[in-house]
């Protein structure tokens, strides 16, 4: 972990079922805690935390919000991918909203372009390609100058949504729209198609395939071995010869293409138009979906699936029980503050 | 824990997967649906929080009148729904929960909104503010004011008041409800100070104070002595304008109260009898062919403008009363942009004779004469 | 003048900057990063809005934003420091809470008004030409500032707080073999730089926008982290930095109300551009200056 104060945890030798039974403890305590904390919070506001939580819970498991949950876990899967992949290499790609969004606009100049069948394909590439090149100046910087990525794909964020805004302003305007700023609608060949009679596009399984596929590269290839030792400790991958900028760099740039991914997933499976605002902090959602589950590849699939069943589920908290919209931003950051801090014991 | 999490998720995706378009209603084929009829709930939603004091807010209030009104219906709000499918998804909740009317009241909601249309034919759904090109679907439609009609008498308000002839307003981005209402300002301000300028700074946001104060500072800085914007939130102008002894003219809400000195008027909406009309007109099953069913405005010409003058402030005196009166008289046939109307290169580009109709009048991309400041080329 | 116009905004709008970026210094030098200042300014924003209308005083509010900022910063510094969770992690989840906490309980604010900080030119000073309107007709909160940065330079560099706070960052075991608790001072540091936080977001609500609206901070905090790394955790070039970057925002609008104006999203990404190339032009150098503890989280 890159950030944490604490050295490489020294794991208690300790029963396997016994651990297993403390960490699932104090998962429900943390969780417990986190949601205490909340209904008091909703009490403050004057509502029934026990009616509010029940039409959450309720309003959640309908066949419509189920495939709700899919499409908002689709991009966020493949962001969150972003995040796992350089943090194998040592690396905090904060980045993910500006790759997504450059991702996005790539995808969406080739809709613009190309027709036909091609669109789709060269669209999803363009995607990755714009992800992996916004993803890649910030890895540049590091590897260059030593400028710190965290830092620098922050500002990038920035810069992408500038980028994006000057284009729909611009010269990407429908101009046949209604003065909106909006690109015109992607052709319907463009489109990825939609599982049958559902809403859920075929961008999950993508996503699926791409989390499976970042899972297997870091459990079986050599390439996944050798970044994890850059990532445990550069000093020692240096001493053995093993290429450690390079690392640095692929890992990078194929967070960043998995980021741009999930843009133009996003873009051709739902938005179908490049428009403002069309990412809503999918980064940065992704970001601590990725740190849920502490970067493993395979859990991360489930932290997205959980936080995107957060945000579905808030709305009720809004239709139901009449409370603001960021009310669920509140229960989001205390669930992830629990789990961040509460949910295993704290190594001294 | 990991393998928890996994098969919940893989559990969720083959309920998702399996479970068939539920909440989506099918339209009895070969039965004619009428949309809207027999509602038991309208839903609302809004693009930002409902107490901004401004837009949202007016919207939000609205709606509390349609509760007022039918005290039958359940009112359900969804406010900060960003104008993306997330409209769509919000929208798609309201229905499951029994609406049958909806509202999706922010400019960029139309997409969203034409979507829900297109999957509910026993909803209708009505976007505020936007425009549909070519035909409307029978369940689907929008609505709005002539917002720059009222904003074009407060330019006459402006342009009577100002000593230093250097007029500012302060907007988020350029499209076409903003561009004709900096255009009509200029244009009612120029119709009784023919030198006057207006100076447009744009902030690149709806509601950013810190931008809001920046930009109101520099106008302030360079003369301009009324400040008018095309902001959601709206406080921060308004006191820093009274603060350097300044006017202002206001948008979206009476906000007299916090310029007591330089308040000279504004515009202001009352959404309650328009809402309550569609709401009614979709009840009675007769929506589709409607006004309604289209692009319907609604200005001086028509009826009742739900975006209405705010009062007068102490600067305004009687002759300035008289003049925006005879105005507002003219607009009943007439329009703020009735030709000659020259762009910024003093090109004519609505002839001597023209009036140009409501849907002309959105589509203006241009600044007109005597408005300083340049668009985005598109 | 256009420079000078646009330099009195620089100092108008870097204050709150400069606030977030000082309390930011503080925490990284004592070894923690706070990516949560975000949050901190924003629960400072609508702490002081809001005491400032209910007790009609805004040096009140002034102190209510610390307050809030400062109880913000404590709950990452308890779950960075004491409880080891991820830096960049938990500072992010302070932004999301910040975020929804202060629109949870500040929608009465919207438009309420408050009293608030009005300029208040400075005898003599303010009528030197160009530098006084530069740096001294502005509201008594930015004039803090002027003596902020220079007493957090004191107080790190000739206090023996500031040592320990030093060497928390450059060397935690030695504190331990003296006696002294690495926890402990991280502890503080964050929560005082979160303080500083809180004032910075004050003073956007109660001094420059004299209004409080929800996620009005608009990414000013995590401006203020990249400035410190910028300054080489130096607080004096914070000052620079932030006033840059406060320029850098007023060009746009100094522009525009002379009826000039160049690509607008060009401007609007100007900010963020400068602070990327001058990162890059100073690139090790500024390393070099991290604090050692930090230095294992930036470059490994």
């Amino acid at each position: 972990m890159t950030a944490t104060l604490a050295r490489p945890a020294e794991r208690a030798p300790a029963h396997r079922t016994g651990t297993a039974l403390r960490t699932a403890g104090r998962w429900a305590g943390a969780l417990a805690g986190a949601v205490a904390i909340f209904c008091v919070l909703l009490l403050a506001k004057g509502a029934d935390p026990v009616t509010a939580l029940g039409d959450m819970v309720a309003s959640t498991f309908t066949g419509a919000s189920l495939q709700q949950i899919v499409v908002k876990a689709t991009p966020l899967i493949l962001a969150a991918m972003a995040v796992v992949l350089p943090a194998r290499a040592g690396l905090t790609n904060v980045g993910g909203e500006g790759q997504v969004v450059i991702g996005a606009v790539a995808g969406a100049g080739v809709g613009l372009v190309v027709q036909g069948p091609a669109a789709l394909p060269l669209m999803l590439l363009a995607g990755a390609a714009g992800g992996a090149l916004w993803a890649g100046v910030a890895a540049a910087l590091r590897l260059a100058v030593g400028v710190n990525e965290a830092v620098t794909t922050l500002l990038l964020n920035y810069i992408a949504l500038d980028v994006m805004l000057y284009l729909i302003y611009e010269p990407w305007k429908d101009r046949h729209g209604s003065g909106q700023p909006a690109t015109r609608p992607l052709e319907v060949a463009a489109r990825l198609p939609l599982l049958s009679g559902t809403a859920i596009h075929m961008g999950i399984v993508i996503a699926l395939v791409a989390a499976v596929a970042v899972w297997l590269v870091l459990r079986a290839t050599s390439f996944g071995f050798k970044v994890s030792v850059v990532g445990g400790n550069p000093e020692a991958a240096r001493r053995a010869g093993l290429p450690v900028a390079r690392l640095i760099l692929v890992a990078m740039l194929l967070g960043g293409a998995l980021a741009g991914l999930a843009g133009v997933v996003h873009l051709a499976g739902v938005e179908f138009k490049l428009r403002p605002g069309l990412t809503t902090n999918v980064g940065y959602v992704a970001f601590l979906a990725a740190w849920l589950a502490r970067h493993k590849p395979l859990p991360t699939v489930g932290a997205a699936f959980l936080l995107a069943a957060v945000t579905v589920a808030g709305d009720s908290l809004q239709l139901d029980s009449g409370l603001p919209a960021a009310t669920v931003n509140v229960l989001m950051g205390l669930v992830l503050l629990a789990v961040l801090g509460w949910s295993r014991r704290a190594h001294r | 824990m990991r393998k928890i999490i996994t098969g919940a998720a893989l559990a969720v995706l083959a309920t998702a997967c399996s479970a068939n378009t539920a909440g989506t209603a099918t339209p009895a084929s070969g039965g004619t649906v009428v949309p809207g009829k027999g509602s038991t709930a309208v839903g609302f939603i809004f693009v930002g929080p409902k107490d901004d004091y401004g837009y949202n807010q007016a919207a939000y209030q609205g709606s509390q009148e349609v509760a007022k009104a039918f005290p039958n219906l359940k009112v359900i709000t969804a406010e900060n729904v960003p104008e993306d499918d997330n409209a769509a998804r919000v929208m798609n909740s309201m229905i499951a929960k029994g609406a049958k009317i909806v509202f999706a009241t922010s400019y960029g909601h139309l997409d969203a909104a034409l979507k829900v249309a297109a999957e509910h034919p026993d909803v209708v759904v009505v976007q505020q503010g936007n425009l549909i090109t070519g035909s409307a679907p029978p369940n689907a439609g929008t609505f709005f004011g002539t917002v720059y009609e009222p904003v074009y008498l407060a330019g006459i308000a402006a342009g009577r008041a100002t000593k230093t002839g250097k007029l500012g307003y302060v907007y988020a981005f350029p499209i076409s409800q903003t561009i004709d209402n900096i255009d009509a300002f200029e244009l009612g301000a120029r119709s009784v100070n023919p030198s006057v300028k207006t100076y447009a700074v744009n902030t690149s946001s709806w509601c950013d104070p810190a931008k809001q104060a920046e930009a109101a500072a520099n106008l302030l800085k360079q003369g301009v002595d009324v400040i008018t914007q095309h902001q959601d939130c709206t406080a921060t102008v308004i006191k820093a304008t009274e603060a350097a002894g300044a006017m202002t003219v206001g948008y979206h809400a009476d906000a007299s109260a916090i310029a007591p000195k330089g308040w000279l008027t504004g515009s202001q909406w009352n959404w309650g009898p328009l809402y309550s009309d569609i709401v009614r007109t979709a009840l009675g099953g007769t929506f589709t062919g409607s006004k309604y069913n289209g692009n319907f405005r609604v200005g001086y010409k028509t009826g009742d403008n739900p975006f209405v003058q705010s009062p007068y402030g102490p600067l305004v005196d009687d002759k300035t009363r008289r003049l925006i009166e005879a105005a507002k008289d003219t607009l009943k046939s007439g329009s703020p942009f009735a030709g000659p109307v020259r762009d910024q290169e003093g090109k004519v580009r609505i002839p001597d004779g023209t009036t140009p109709d409501y849907e002309t009048i959105e589509k203006i991309d241009y600044f007109v004469e005597g408005v300083v400041g340049s668009l985005p080329k598109s | 003048m256009l420079i000078v116009d646009v330099l009195t905004g620089g100092v108008r709008g870097g204050t709150a900057i400069m606030f977030a970026a000082l309390g930011e210094t503080l925490a990284e030098r004592a070894g923690v990063v706070n990516l949560g200042t975000e949050g901190c300014m924003l629960v400072g924003a609508l702490g002081g809005y809001a005491v400032a209308a209910e007790t009609g005083n805004p040096w009140l509010g002034l102190l209510a934003g610390a307050l809030a900022g400062a109880l913000l910063g404590l709950v990452h510094a308890v779950a960075v420091v004491w409880r080891r969770a991820d830096q960049f992690a938990t500072g992010l989840t302070l932004m999301f809470l910040g975020l929804g906490l202060t629109s949870l309980f500040g929608a009465a604010y919207v438009g309420k008004a408050a009293p608030g900080f009005d300029p208040v030119p400075l005898p003599v000073l303010g009528d030197i030409p160009v530098i006084g309107e530069i740096l001294f007709r502005h509201d008594p909160v930015t004039y803090l500032t002027f003596v902020a940065a220079p007493l957090l330079w004191f107080a790190l560099n000739r206090t023996k707080a500031g040592l320990l706070v030093r060497t928390a960052g450059e060397r935690a075991d030695v504190l331990h073999v003296h006696g002294y608790s690495p926890g402990l001072i991280r502890t503080v540091a964050v929560t005082a730089g979160a303080a500083l936080a809180g004032l910075g977001g004050a003073q956007l609500s109660t001094a420059y926008a004299h209004a409080w609206f929800e996620g009005m901070t608009a990414g000013r905090g995590f401006i203020a982290v990249a400035l410190v790394i910028f300054a080489a955790w130096r607080p004096l070039w914070v000052v620079a930095g932030s006033y840059l970057f406060g320029a850098a925002l007023a060009v746009a609008p100094a522009l525009q109300a002379r009826g000039q104006s160049l690509n607008q999203f060009a401007l609007d990404a100007l900010p963020f551009v400068i602070t990327l190339v001058i990162l890059a032009v100073l690139g090790r150098r500024t390393l070099r200056a991290a604090p050692e503890e930090l230095r294992r989280v930036f470059a490994r």
